[in-house]
């Protein structure tokens, strides 16, 4: 089977700051070394999983991502690519992508190679554009912000994709999408177009992957796999973007170094502003962190804008499209638990909720359930911590 | 006389979220029928951003959208905060179903009608809050050839030299955040940063901003005299390469995501008893004392 088709492998896009592994970069290869080991022996086929990494002195890196699950490891070194500019990067990595002469170096057969099957790059503020400026230059279809993939054969009808006829597609990604809402799944195809009056072929089939969805697999320092230096040359006009500067700078909201986080979601709707000062006293009394659930950033209540502000903000947000975090003490107010913001808290070490409805999901995330609405809760909870405060403190 | 500086913005109506105006079905999901459409909240960042080049440079300003035809009523509240000097509406039943790519081929094409083809800065959302793809800015910066800055949070114009000074903002997973000052020659695509505000430093700047403002009111109230309606013929765009024919993927399947097993057995302690929430108490404290000591 192997090298019977024009397009083969997975091709994973390696993110890294200065060197070091952005995790999601593991978590891509973990993904795809699984995906791929099914492949082969469902289809007994020998493709491979090709991570492709940009940057200056980045050879260090290609064992770690063969160790990490990678067959094969494509890389461009040079000082032009240090950091990342979308423009040089993507004609490097479209270049890559289409070459033949260097999937013959890591694929026995690759006489018919033309682009790569299946595609992978991090939904982050870097893969997001460079997955779609990327498959805007393969001209093929990109599906953002997965945390689901599985390959099967299915028998499509489509109105224009396949003339309203059904027919098998071999081998088709599916690529699970979680809406906004955080309750429903939308699978997305990418599919040639089978319909003679415009048909065309569409690969690879493309995904961005939620950073900290999939497991990296076990480092294994005994895999081996090929190494494959690419030496891209650059026009000109690909280099026009400066960086002039580049400062790090800190988040002011940090779940990191506080022991507790106390998140609130919808539920404070009856009385934003009053609710959000509520929790924003509770979580001083704990000395937490305050976050949020997703449809909060979209700011869905008038309220002040210094309130606003401060709290109804995307770097607030726990769960697949925010923070991910795992303090001592866990407090969720007025949430319901959709999957997306139960992925962001569920390894905290113990979680009160506190929330009227005893049939919402987050129930099942959490140790102890609080049945009220937070109005009525929250102040007689103070309470009871400042009272019992000093007592704890002398305890220790 | 040509203006200085020819700016396009692309925006989107969208689902409001706002309460009161989203309405949400017993599942947790959207209610389309029923929740109102406006300006999505990122095309309205994206319409300042356009309106601080009005300001500052004197930008001539052009505000497109692909959509039905009630899509008009978000150009011209885009129009009354950049105060647009035309607005363009891409609305055709072949339009509809499209996929990003076959979007940002409609949207390339519509950019490229306005100012005969010689547009030097396209705005556009960081995403939608209905698709939230966030992939329609970049691949109609790539069909046009422009160069794409994306997480933009703070732009100026050297209208001289024609190059922009961007700060990009940049989240790196477990690692920090880092602020990007970049230097690119016109013509860009800018996608905003949710973060952006302008800002008017000058007694000057100020007083431009007034008027503007101030026609942009009456500009919006009549917007239907800025508005142009192009249909896929007018526009000149392959009937393949847009809408549902012209898009690689499509969408398979919407199911409910299942519910996960329950993954720790809660305690219900009802919430106005004064007893149960003193136990409570005691036990947050117990969870973090315990690790103090140790």
């Amino acid at each position: 089977m192997s090298g019977s088709d024009k397009y083969q492998h997975v091709y994973v896009v390696i993110e890294h700051e200065d060197g070091k592994l952005v995790p999601v970069s593991l978590e891509m290869l973990g993904e795809a070394r699984r995906l791929m080991d099914g492949f082969n022996k469902k289809y007994s086929a020998d493709e491979r999983v090709v991570a492709v990494v940009l940057g200056h002195d980045v050879r260090k890196l290609c064992e770690e991502l063969i160790f990490y699950g990678a067959d094969a490891v494509i890389y461009a070194d040079s000082p032009v690519l240090r950091y990342t500019r979308n423009l040089v990067d993507t004609k490097v990595i479209s270049k890559i992508a289409a070459s033949k002469e260097l999937a013959s170096k890591f694929a026995s057969d690759a006489s018919i190679f033309v682009k790569p099957r299946y595609m992978f790059f991090a939904a982050d503020s870097i893969g997001r554009h460079l997955s779609s400026t990327v498959l805007a230059e393969l001209e093929s279809g990109l599906a953002s912000d997965i945390n689901k993939l599985v390959i099967e054969d299915l028998v499509i009808k489509h109105e224009h994709k396949t003339k309203g006829q059904p027919m098998m597609y071999e081998k088709t990604l599916e690529m699970y999408r979680p809406d906004f809402s955080g309750f429903l799944w939308t699978t997305i195809l990418c599919l040639d177009n089978r319909n003679p009056a415009i048909a065309r072929e569409y690969h690879p089939q493309a995904c961005s992957i939620i950073p900290g969805v999939f497991t990296p697999i076990e480092r294994d320092e005994t895999r081996r796999g090929a190494i494959v230096d690419y030496a891209p040359t650059f026009d000109e006009c690909e280099l026009k973007v400066k960086i002039l500067d580049r400062k790090i700078v800190k988040s002011a909201v940090d779940f990191d170094s506080h022991k507790v986080v106390v998140s609130f979601g919808r539920g404070i709707k009856d009385a934003p502003e009053q609710n959000i000062k509520l929790v924003a006293e509770l979580a001083k009394q704990l000395e937490a962190e305050v976050g949020v659930s997703l449809p909060i950033s979209k700011k869905p209540f008038p309220i002040s804008e210094g309130i606003s502000s401060t709290y109804m903000i995307p770097d607030r947000v726990i769960g697949t499209s925010g923070r991910k975090v795992a303090p001592l003490l866990y407090v969720a107010v007025g949430i319901s638990g959709a999957m997306q913001h139960i992925a962001g808290m569920k390894e905290s070490g113990f979680v009160v909720v506190v929330n009227p409805d005893d049939e919402s999901p987050i129930k099942d995330e959490c140790d102890i359930f609080i049945k009220g609405r937070m109005e009525d809760v929250i102040p007689l909870l103070l309470e009871e911590l400042r009272k019992q405060k000093p007592a704890i403190e002398v305890r220790k | 006389m040509g203006a200085n500086l020819n700016v396009a913005v692309i925006v989107k109506l969208e689902p409001d979220f706002s309460e009161g105006n989203v309405s949400y079905n017993a599942d947790g999901t959207l209610n389309r029928a029923e929740t109102k459409s406006i300006l999505g909240p990122h095309s309205a960042i994206a319409s300042s951003a356009a309106f601080y080049a009005k300001v500052r440079y004197d930008a001539r300003i052009m505000v497109g959208t692909m959509g039905p035809p009630i899509a008009d009523s978000a150009l011209a509240q885009a129009q009354l905060l950049c105060d647009a000097d035309e607005l363009h509406l891409y609305s055709d039943r072949i339009f509809a179903g499209a996929d990003t790519l076959a979007t940002a081929e409609v949207l390339k094409t519509g950019v490229l009608k306005a100012e005969g083809g010689k547009m030097d800065i396209v705005f556009s959302g960081h995403r939608a809050s209905d698709g939230e793809t966030g992939q329609t800015g970049p691949q109609t910066a790539w069909k046009l050839g422009f160069t794409f800055l994306g997480n933009v949070i703070d732009y100026d114009v050297d209208i001289e030299n024609r190059v922009v000074r961007a700060k990009r903002l940049i989240s790196l997973q477990a690692f920090y955040d880092v602020i990007e000052e970049v230097e690119a020659p016109l013509p860009v695509f800018i996608a905003i940063d949710p973060s952006y505000k302008a800002s008017f430093n000058t007694v000057s700047q100020r007083l431009t901003f007034d008027k503007y403002r101030e026609e942009a009111k009456t500009r919006s109230q009549n917007y239907k005299q800025y508005l142009k309606v192009f249909n896929a013929q007018q526009l000149g765009v392959d009937p393949k390469l847009v809408g549902l024919p012209g898009s690689p993927t499509i969408v398979y399947k919407v199911e409910k995501i299942p519910k996960a097993k329950a993954s720790r057995k809660a305690e219900v302690v009802d919430g106005s008893s004064r007893e149960q929430l003193r136990k409570v108490a005691a036990k947050m404290y117990e969870v973090l004392g315990g690790i103090v000591i140790k």
